[in-house]
């Protein structure tokens, strides 16, 4: 499921009346099962950018259009997130998209397996308790599953938020600075855990960090500026002067 | 639910006091409608001494108040003329045309001056004067189709000095079969030793159950009443009254009998009786207390239907000095006029408890959301919709309301279990608390969850309206 962002535009509104322009994005597209690092500094619209994509946030312009091919440009499969009503992107967010959260952002009344089936919970499909169990199992906390998470260390907590990202078999995984609350060593764990869950499920993968180190691991890095532009870089990390557009 | 599940508990426990309270109060305007409103007494008339009403119906059925005064035996043998004593010619104006049953009682003592002595005859069990069973449509009902019945012992026999004892008096008192007890005709008070009479009953059987003040009751034959001595005086004045003449100028405490050897053929002599100590009979002294000077407290009627209770009444009520009560009428009264506006304000305060209850619900779920915004967002982002979000917190103030409802169900009926307990130890008269009026509760529980649900759409539409994104950031 190929993703295409079209002339996306965000902006708010400060405390004293004036607009704040925190998205202007002419084009970016993520081709399927492509893992994709997304850096910036804080406050550059990064987390923005998510919540639009997911359809948590409506933008003021512009498309979010999953399943895009670049080949069949005028093909109905695609489905454009800004034209759904918000009970629509919520569906289709529960059932296309997971994400991974800065913090683990699990239900402390829930066991890690529990947390894992929450998130199959709002697909009107029937619990896979296997499938949960499997992923948590590739996390390697098949010994955790009955644990609740205050009784899981951080690195654990967040292994759990990644086996439940990938609980509905999503098509593209959004990961907000998944690994900023960790010591480099989990950090590199939970990192490489996305990365192989994401090949196993075929998800895509677009990961948001201000790490360049963690960014880099990546084979595509895209820099989003603070004045809504996105610039590429290389696998390499190198940058690139190349507009987003040109980097289909 | 069970991210809060303190909370959870709390709130449901308030559901069930709220609800608990709402049911034990409903229940108990049912049953003291049942109780004192009641209709469903096995006979329909008692008459006795012109007066208060309300007066004559607590003190024979309820064996509350005193005795509104005596009336003449012979008001009780012109009800029934099969029964007339031989010798005893026929009044002119006997009420046998109306009369089905009829059964006098005599009242005036107490075992230990707390539990009512009541003379009654065999009959009043199912028994003739030989002790035989009588066809059971010859035995009065004290509810429809219930008669007394012993269930431990026998029945009196009506010239001894023997006592038939509701079934709580050998838990009470310790006055179980085999033993013996005198009768109280004054507590004891400061000053003043208990007026206990001489003569000494034993019990030779025990009532079965019946949940109503019977079973608080002493019973012993009507015949044994009129040997008291002070008795005999006081029966003797009042007929003398009665006759329009002048009661003999004694002090019926000069008349008291004394324990005394018997005779050379074992025969004790007192002022109203002669005791045969061979085969411990009694034998009334019929030319000092004949039956014309008898005096009897109460009667209670079985008619023969249709309209012959009011004849009855009509007839008596005429009379100056004697009267018959439906008690179902009185207690209909008593009820409509001081306990049925009383209905309406316990349904009030059932509402209130009931609103505040749900107001509860509401507080809680309400303070729950807003300690959950973040958790919601979570959901949210998990893909659960607005809708999802609001049916589940209503779902939850429903559920909190079914479960404190019936646990509130099961208090309240528990709370009339000790109420019905206490009525019981203390009046004889038990409540129902275990009869559940399956409707009524049924449909008083879909209310309070349905009030719920409402009072829970307060806190759901503000989870409705949590922004996602906003809770979603980390702070």
């Amino acid at each position: 499921m190929g993703l295409l962002i079209h002339k996306l535009k965000k902006t708010f509104v400060a405390p004293d009346g004036s607009s704040v322009p925190v998205i202007d994005l002419p084009e970016l597209y993520l081709a399927d099962g492509q893992q994709v690092a997304l850096i910036g500094t804080s406050g550059s619209g990064k987390t923005t950018l998510l919540h639009m994509i997911a359809g948590i946030l409506a933008p003021d312009s512009g498309n979010v259009v999953f399943g895009y091919d670049p080949n069949k440009p005028d093909s109905n499969e695609p489905v454009d997130l800004t034209t759904l009503s918000e009970a629509q992107r919520d569906v289709f967010r529960g059932r296309n998209i997971g994400y991974i959260f800065q913090t683990h952002h699990l239900l402390p009344g829930f066991t890690a397996l529990e947390n894992v089936l929450l998130g199959m919970s709002f697909t009107g499909r029937a619990h896979d308790r296997g499938w949960a169990q499997h992923l948590l199992a590739e996390v390697g906390l098949s010994d955790r599953l009955n644990y609740k998470p205050q009784k899981l260390s951080v690195g654990q907590q967040q292994r759990v938020a990644v086996a439940r990202a990938l609980a509905n078999r999503p098509k593209l995984v959004l990961a907000d600075e998944p690994t900023g609350a960790l010591d480099a060593s989990n950090a590199q764990q939970v990192l490489d855990l996305i990365r192989k869950l994401c090949t196993e499920v075929g998800s895509s993968l677009l990961l948001v960090s201000h790490d360049l180190n963690i960014a880099r691991q990546l084979p595509r890095v895209l820099t989003l500026t603070e004045i809504n532009q996105t610039n590429a870089h290389g696998a390499e990390g190198k940058a690139s002067a190349a507009a987003v557009g040109s980097l289909r | 639910m069970r991210q809060r599940a303190l909370s959870t508990w709390l709130t449901t426990l308030s559901v069930m006091l709220g609800v608990g309270l709402a049911v034990a109060i409903m229940i108990l305007g049912r049953e003291s409608q049942s109780l004192f409103g009641q209709n469903d007494y096995g006979f329909d008339a008692i008459i006795g001494k012109k007066g208060s009403k309300m007066q004559l119906v607590l003190n024979t059925i309820y064996h509350m108040d005193v005795s509104p005064g005596n009336i003449p035996y012979d008001q009780y043998t012109r009800l029934l003329d099969p029964h007339l004593p031989k010798g005893v010619p026929m009044p002119a104006d006997n009420y046998f045309k109306y009369v089905k049953i009829a059964e006098p009682t005599v009242v005036g003592d107490t075992l230990n001056g707390l539990y009512r002595i009541v003379g009654v005859k065999t009959s009043f069990f199912g028994f003739d004067e030989h002790g035989d069973p009588l066809k059971p449509e010859d035995v009065l009902d004290y509810r429809p189709g219930q008669t007394l019945e012993i269930a431990d012992g026998r029945v009196f026999a009506l010239n001894k000095f023997e006592a038939v004892v509701g079934s709580d008096i050998p838990r009470l008192t310790g006055n179980g079969i085999g033993t013996s007890f005198q009768a109280t005709h004054t507590p004891a008070s400061p000053g003043h030793p208990a007026d206990i009479h001489m003569q000494h009953w034993t019990v030779v059987g025990v009532l079965a159950p019946t949940h109503t003040a019977i079973d608080r009751v002493v019973y012993i034959p009507l015949l044994s009443f009129y040997t008291i001595a002070e008795h005999g005086a006081g029966l003797i004045a009042q007929a003398k009254l009665r006759q329009g003449e002048a009661p003999p100028d004694v002090d019926p405490d000069s008349d008291a009998d004394q324990p005394h050897p018997p005779d050379a053929k074992g025969i004790e002599h007192f002022s109203n009786y002669n005791f045969d100590t061979n085969d411990q009979t009694i034998h009334l002294n019929l030319e000092r207390l004949p039956p014309e000077v008898w005096a009897i407290s109460a009667i209670l009627v079985q008619s023969r239907g249709g309209d012959t209770e009011q004849a009855l009444e009509y007839d008596l009520n005429n009379s100056t000095d004697v009267m018959a009560v439906n008690p179902a009428s009185v207690m209909r009264e008593f009820f409509n006029t001081f306990l049925s506006p009383m209905q309406w304000l316990l349904l009030l305060i059932c509402s209130l408890v009931t609103i505040v209850a749900a107001v509860g619900i509401l507080v809680s779920i309400y303070n729950s959301v807003s300690a959950r915004l973040k958790e919601i967002a979570i959901i949210r982002a998990l893909g659960a919709t607005r809708t999802t979000v609001l049916t589940l917190i209503c779902i939850e103030a429903g559920l909190v309301a079914l479960f404190g409802s019936i646990l509130g169900l099961i208090a309240g009926h528990g709370v009339n279990a000790l109420g019905a307990w206490y009525m019981s130890r203390n009046y004889g008269e038990a409540l129902g608390y275990d009869y559940i009026e399956f409707l009524f509760e049924a449909a008083y529980i879909v209310a309070v969850i349905v009030l719920a649900v409402f009072a829970g759409l307060v806190p759901a539409m503000k989870a409705y309206r949590t922004p996602v994104a906003t809770n979603l950031v980390v702070t």
